[in-house]
């Protein structure tokens, strides 16, 4: 109803609006849906790995220490090709959703997970974290994040079970409570340097790892060739 | 999913003669539909993040933020022990506001509806109008959810229920705010039909 902050919904939609731009034409998987009664809407992704590292080959694949390969990748190649490299069983496949919505309370996104089985039990947050924890060490490793990398580690603890705003069903959520502290100085950063920034974007790329999500290099180079400022 | 109990009686089961007789499963949990609780600590953790957003929107979560580890302790320990006095001792300074104001920065609310696939309404609503006005529990629901409410001369379809009862809708939000509010600082309202007998 409100917006007289910096971040209101109209502006978060219009970051994700761009985001998704981008997203499409990398073909990354993102898209946005409406609210049944379509008065907001949120962004999400699905994708599937296979549980524990279990590598697919896949021509085409550098492989550096990624011991999470996308499954889709591995279920595009001909059958037969499928069959001689795929050794994981069904079972060990897993299904994970981001969604990202608005919050009116912190006036900041909220990152929404979950993943499960295919058979449809979900994992705990434990699984989860177990599952991730390959992909996040080497990031950490990897990141010049240093004074940002204090606090993802703060803000990862924070992490629990809530009720999806739209859908009513059980998602983990990384708590928006601490969001501002470590956005604002990206924010400020961007400010000094005059260069506009998709807060999606950047908010998104620090927080995502943390939960198995990465953001391809390109979204960063996408917000620096956008023209004009939010109104 | 961790609702307050008061709330999900008003949801489900207002009709009911209380004591509320529910029944407890001990085995053959459903594992696909639920995720377990694994323990008292995600239920208090859940509490002081609820006590959190209440206050975020209240004060910017600058009156939650100022206090100490052992206040937000003494909150929730009042709640499970069911020490009135010592939930209060804290709690009452989450309900001040500055005196050059009128009320807190916006309410704390969510409007439940058995009817929607959306879990409840939770929007940005100020208690104060620009002119000065204190908005009504009317105002809002106009507002954030105007099916709740039936026509001048309409007849009446549904029961705007807080606590078991019906506040006049001309009542004061700030105010119910205040003194009506679950322990978690948020206005939970449930909108059921109006009973018919």
């Amino acid at each position: 109803m409100e917006e007289d902050e910096f971040f209101g919904e109209k502006t978060f939609q219009h970051y994700c609006a761009e985001f998704i731009k981008h997203s499409q034409q990398i073909g990354d998987g993102w898209e946005w849906r409406m609210s049944k009664d379509c008065s907001d809407g949120y962004m999400c992704k699905t994708h599937f790995k296979i549980k524990n590292g279990t590598v697919v080959s896949h021509p085409g694949t550098s492989g550096h220490g990624q011991t999470c390969l996308p499954l889709e990748e591995a279920l595009e190649l001909p059958s037969d090709d499928f069959e001689v490299t795929e050794t994981a069983a069904a079972s060990e496949v897993i299904k994970y959703e981001y969604h990202v919505l608005y919050s009116c309370s912190y006036q900041v996104p909220v990152l929404y997970f979950r993943a499960s089985f295919l058979d449809g039990r979900p994992l705990t947050l434990k699984d989860i974290w177990e599952e991730v924890h390959e992909c996040y060490k080497t990031r950490l490793l990897q990141g010049p994040w240093d004074t940002i990398t204090q606090q993802i580690v703060f803000f990862a603890s924070q992490k629990f079970l809530m009720e999806h705003p739209i859908l009513g069903q059980p998602f983990f959520v990384l708590h928006p409570c601490k969001t501002n502290e470590f956005m604002t100085p990206v924010l400020k950063n961007s400010q000094k340097i005059n260069r506009s920034i998709n807060y999606i974007t950047s908010w998104l790329s620090i927080v995502g790892p943390v939960v198995g999500l990465n953001l391809p290099l390109s979204y960063a180079k996408a917000t620096s060739q956008d023209e004009g400022n939010v109104d | 999913m961790h609702y307050p109990i008061g709330l999900l009686f008003d949801l489900l089961a207002s009709s009911s003669a209380l004591p509320w007789n529910i029944t407890v499963h001990f085995k053959s949990f459903p594992e696909k539909d639920l995720l377990h609780c694994p323990s008292k600590d995600v239920i208090e953790a859940h509490f002081m993040s609820c006590m959190k957003e209440a206050d975020a929107l209240k004060h910017k979560s600058q009156v939650i933020n100022e206090m100490q580890k052992k206040d937000h302790k003494q909150l929730w320990m009042g709640l499970q022990n069911d020490r009135f006095d010592q939930f209060w001792a804290i709690n009452r300074k989450l309900m001040e506001y500055p005196a050059e104001e009128n009320g807190f920065r916006y309410i704390p609310f969510r409007i439940y509806q058995t009817t929607t696939e959306r879990p409840f309404i939770q929007k940005l609503f100020r208690p104060v109008a620009a002119d000065g006005q204190l908005h009504t529990l009317g105002d809002l629901l106009k507002e954030v959810c105007p099916s709740a409410i039936a026509p001048e001369d309409g007849e009446k379809k549904n029961q705007v229920m807080i606590h078991g009862i019906e506040p006049m809708l001309e009542t004061p939000l700030q105010w119910l705010s205040e003194h009506l509010s679950y322990p978690d600082n948020f206005l939970h309202i449930s909108i059921i039909p109006q009973p018919t007998d």
